[in-house]
């Protein structure tokens, strides 16, 4: 009989009591790892939904995000070309976003156009049919949710789409007749957000930017990820007009941003680790004062001070780790669900994930729990390991 | 019988590693124990004075009326408690001497201990409790697996081994106890009101075990309220206010 083992045996002493501190030790454990995934996640979220594809750098008009703004970089496709002739440069490929129309029988839909460069893209999957060729002038890429609002269109339909509007007559600049070729999933759309996709060169007429040709942002891939940052200094003393950012650098500043959410996740896991704390010293503590008579017997045959403490601990431990197994399940659970309402708020793209996983932070707390948690029965091992032998053994007598 | 006298020779018969007392036979020596408590600012004398030598093999009952101070003697014997003054020697070694972690040594190895509330651990079985002090004692598993079944097959509890404390009767928890105070084959065994808790047939089997224990020739040293009991030692200690009434 081991001490963990003896120790697993003595919660079960009293089974109801035990029961409700591993549920209290599991919420809080839940909570810890939940907060873990906050702290960590937003920025790993950020990074992988950006790399995706494996492109390491954007440039983008000066002081704006894509699409925020109505801001555009002139002379895309040169600037693309001038890319693609360097060497350190594996592809890139040049994006404009717009607000575009589709007429359906009875109204004009309003959808998020995307303007892209089939055979440098790093914005979509495609889901069903085939992707654009890249002087596809006629073809058109729909997500599931611009299918839907389109009356389930389909791979092969005909969608009638039309540019801007003008404010002084209401009707459309330009109005395009194009093939549904692919369903895709674009990679930073929210949720069930009506996107449809088509080769820049068509973007840009229906967005009535065909001057200029304009993006939104260009995406650079670099040959190798050790490139990138000479590259992006390069890159940035080549167009001091433009923005040019690396992932790295997108991901840092989004983090110094939503350094509350850090901050936030810090303190609650931090409480979490307190009320673990208490609860399994509140419990040892209780149970190594109704077991008084007990330790005394064991330390008057002879059983050692440490193997009364370990004993003790080995209870602690044993609380530990039965609680942080329920809390990992509930942890999990309750991040998916809270996951699920923080990503559904309006231009966060589905795919962001604000509760993220990671092997390195989640070792870290499980580590820092289960050494809180043996912590935690520390003084009731003290108060077990002092406890008076003989008067204990009158008092009981008695 | 006779496997019983095997298993008493196996296991009773402890203190191997021990120097030879200042008492030649003696097993234990008391000399002018006196112990007094702090109670509510007054000093109580719980014992005031008591010298005793206990020989190998002996089988000694100490009685008294409540208060006399027989549980403290008992507790002073066994190392458990510190004597005000006067001192104890177990098989030669001066108790006195001993640091906390060499005194909880000699007390796992040498002395055996049951007390009136047996204090198993309810969530071992009988044998677990058992294998306990030689588990503590760092004897190898499979041979405290061996002696602790025969051990509860000398106290005649072969068939509870796997049984856990709480599925047993106060006797049968009694006699485990026994079991576990044998389990390091000690050179004494103090008891302190061992049917106390016992109705009287049940009193009555822990003292027929006793007697047992001492023809396999076990040194006992038994603090009782049990006339029965007390009438089975070859020699009573009346304790009273403290002294030793008579001898």
């Amino acid at each position: 009989m081991t001490g963990l083992g003896w120790g697993i045996r003595s919660l079960g002493r009293h089974p109801l009591r035990t029961g409700l501190s591993l549920a209290g030790i599991a919420v809080a454990a839940a909570m810890l790892l939940d907060m873990v995934m906050l702290s960590g996640g937003i920025d790993k979220s950020f990074g992988d939904l950006l790399l995706q594809r494996g492109y390491q750098i954007r440039i983008t008009p000066k002081g704006t995000l894509p699409f925020d703004t109505e801001a555009s970089l002139p002379g895309a496709r040169r600037l693309v070309r001038t890319l693609r002739s360097d060497p350190d440069v594996a592809t890139a490929g040049a994006i404009l976003g717009s607000a575009v129309y589709a007429r359906t029988p009875d109204s004009l839909v309003t959808l998020f156009g995307y303007g892209v460069q089939p055979e440098s893209q790093g914005i979509y999957r495609v889901m069903a049919g085939a992707d654009l060729a890249p002087a596809d002038t006629t073809g058109l890429l729909l997500s599931a949710a611009a299918a839907a609002v389109l009356g389930g269109a389909r791979v092969g339909d005909t969608v009638m789409l039309a540019g801007r509007l003008d404010p002084q007559i209401a009707a459309a600049a330009e109005d395009r007749s194009l093939v549904v070729r692919g369903m895709v999933e674009w990679l930073y759309d929210y949720r069930g957000q009506p996107s449809v996709g088509a080769v820049l060169p068509v973007m840009q007429r229906l967005a009535r930017q065909a001057t200029g040709d304009p993006a939104s942002l260009v995406l650079v891939r670099a040959r190798a990820d050790s490139m990138v940052e000479p590259l992006v200094a390069r890159l940035r003393a080549d167009y001091p007009t433009l923005e040019v950012n690396s992932v790295v650098e997108l991901v840092a500043q989004a983090k110094r941003r939503l350094s509350y959410f850090t901050q936030l996740a810090h303190v609650l896991g931090a409480m979490s680790l307190v009320v673990t704390v208490l609860l399994i010293g509140t419990l040892l503590t209780i149970t190594v004062n109704e077991r008084l008579g007990e330790i005394a017997t064991l330390r008057a045959i002879g059983i050692g001070k440490a193997t009364v403490v370990s004993q003790v601990l080995a209870e602690g431990v044993a609380l530990t780790v039965i609680g942080s197994a329920l809390g990992v399940l509930l942890g999990l659970a309750t991040a998916r669900y809270l996951d699920a309402i923080l990503t559904s708020f309006p231009g966060l793209p589905a795919a962001f994930s604000f509760f993220v996983p990671r092997a390195d932070t989640l070792t870290q707390a499980a580590v820092v729990l289960l050494v809180t948690g043996s912590l935690a029965g520390l003084y009731p091992a003290w108060l077990a390991a002092r406890a008076p032998i003989a008067a204990t053994l009158r008092a009981e007598a008695t | 019988m006779a496997r019983r006298a095997r298993t008493h020779s196996r296991h009773l018969a402890g203190g191997g590693h021990l120097s030879a007392p200042s008492h030649p036979g003696a097993v234990l020596v008391a000399r002018d124990l006196r112990k007094d408590y702090p109670v509510g600012g007054e000093t109580v004398h719980a014992l005031r004075g008591v010298s005793l030598s206990v020989g190998r093999g002996e089988h000694v009952a100490i009685v008294g009326p409540s208060g006399s101070g027989k549980s403290t003697l008992l507790q002073l014997l066994g190392g458990i408690d510190t004597p005000s003054a006067g001192s104890v020697e177990v098989l030669g070694t001066r108790l006195e001497r001993l640091s906390d972690r060499d005194l909880t040594r000699l007390r796992l190895l040498r002395l055996g201990f049951v007390f009136q509330r047996f204090h198993l651990l309810p969530v071992l079985t009988a044998r677990e409790n058992v294998e306990l002090p030689m588990a503590e004692a760092g004897v190898k598993s499979a041979e405290r697996r061996a002696r602790a079944l025969e051990l509860l097959e000398y106290v005649g509890l072969s068939g509870r081994a796997g049984h856990r404390a709480t599925q047993l009767s106060g006797g049968e928890m009694q006699r485990v106890a026994i079991a576990r105070a044998l389990a390091n084959q000690p050179a004494v065994l103090l008891a302190d009101e061992p049917t106390g808790e016992l109705d009287a047939a049940t009193g009555q089997e822990i003292l027929e075990l006793f007697r047992r224990l001492n023809r396999d020739g076990a040194t006992l040293v038994v603090v009782t309220h049990d006339e029965r009991l007390a009438r089975e030692a070859g020699r009573t200690v009346t304790m009273f206010d403290g002294r030793i009434a008579d001898r």
